[in-house]
């Protein structure tokens, strides 16, 4: 019994130990396979059809990917719908050119311990997380492609 | 023997009264909201048809108010 109900408080603590680090290595995550993006800066985005801002970033961020994809920048764009034929439909009619993973589960924003929706995570050539952008709204475009440019040039 | 079931008894209710107040443990991750988000889960979820049914209302009783909106029963809306 009292083994039982340490389980029980153990599972319902443990959800708060999982974090993401500025400065820190990207977290692991089984949907998500990075290897091929090294030596790239790379904008983690996850994303869901329910959430209009969610939607309103996405053609600044394709635009964004399309103008510094030569300058070694990529966009990876973690759909987190728990019906992924929304999210597949949703593209269909509005397509974008960065791979797009799809996460019904949730495994991927539970190891980034993803605080709001949309959340953007930057990161740096070596593969660490150097700013994580919450929401979206347009004044925010020139936050995100000057922090971008900064991580292009070595900078942040 | 009976004190075995009164460890057991003292338990039960400590797991009962902990699993009321870590409730708040609960809650719904930001990536799990897509139910939330449904236009069924609206307080409103037809502002327009609610707005038109308040505007009946008010029209045919003459009078208006009591639900948020500023004014009184002049009718001059």
């Amino acid at each position: 019994m009292i083994k039982s109900i340490q389980v029980v408080l153990l599972f319902l603590f443990c959800s708060s130990l999982s974090a993401v680090e500025i400065g820190k290595s990207i977290p692991s995550c089984n949907r998500l396979d990075l290897s091929e993006y090294k030596n790239k800066v790379l904008l983690i985005d996850f994303w869901a059809t329910w959430c209009p801002p969610c939607k309103q970033s996405m053609p600044f961020l394709n635009a964004l990917r399309n103008e510094l994809a030569d300058k070694g920048f990529e966009i990876i764009a973690i759909n987190v719908d728990e019906e992924t034929e929304v999210a597949q439909h949703f593209l269909n009619n509005y397509p974008v050119d960065y791979p797009v993973v799809f996460d019904p589960k949730g495994h991927c924003p539970l190891a980034y311990d993803v605080k709001a929706m949309p959340s953007s995570y930057f990161v740096d050539k070596k593969g660490k997380i150097r700013y994580v952008h919450l929401g979206f709204r347009h004044q925010d475009e020139l936050e995100i492609r000057t922090r971008v440019l900064e991580l292009l040039k070595g900078e942040l | 023997m009976l004190w075995y079931v009164g460890i057991k008894r003292t338990c039960l209710v400590l797991f009962m009264l902990l699993s009321a107040v870590l409730q708040a443990g609960c809650s719904v991750a930001p990536w799990e909201r897509g139910n939330l988000a449904k236009t069924q889960m609206l307080i409103v979820p037809n502002p327009n048809r609610t707005a038109l049914r308040r505007h009946v209302f008010d029209s045919k009783e003459s009078s208006q108010g009591g639900m948020g909106a500023a004014g009184g029963g002049c009718g001059c809306n």
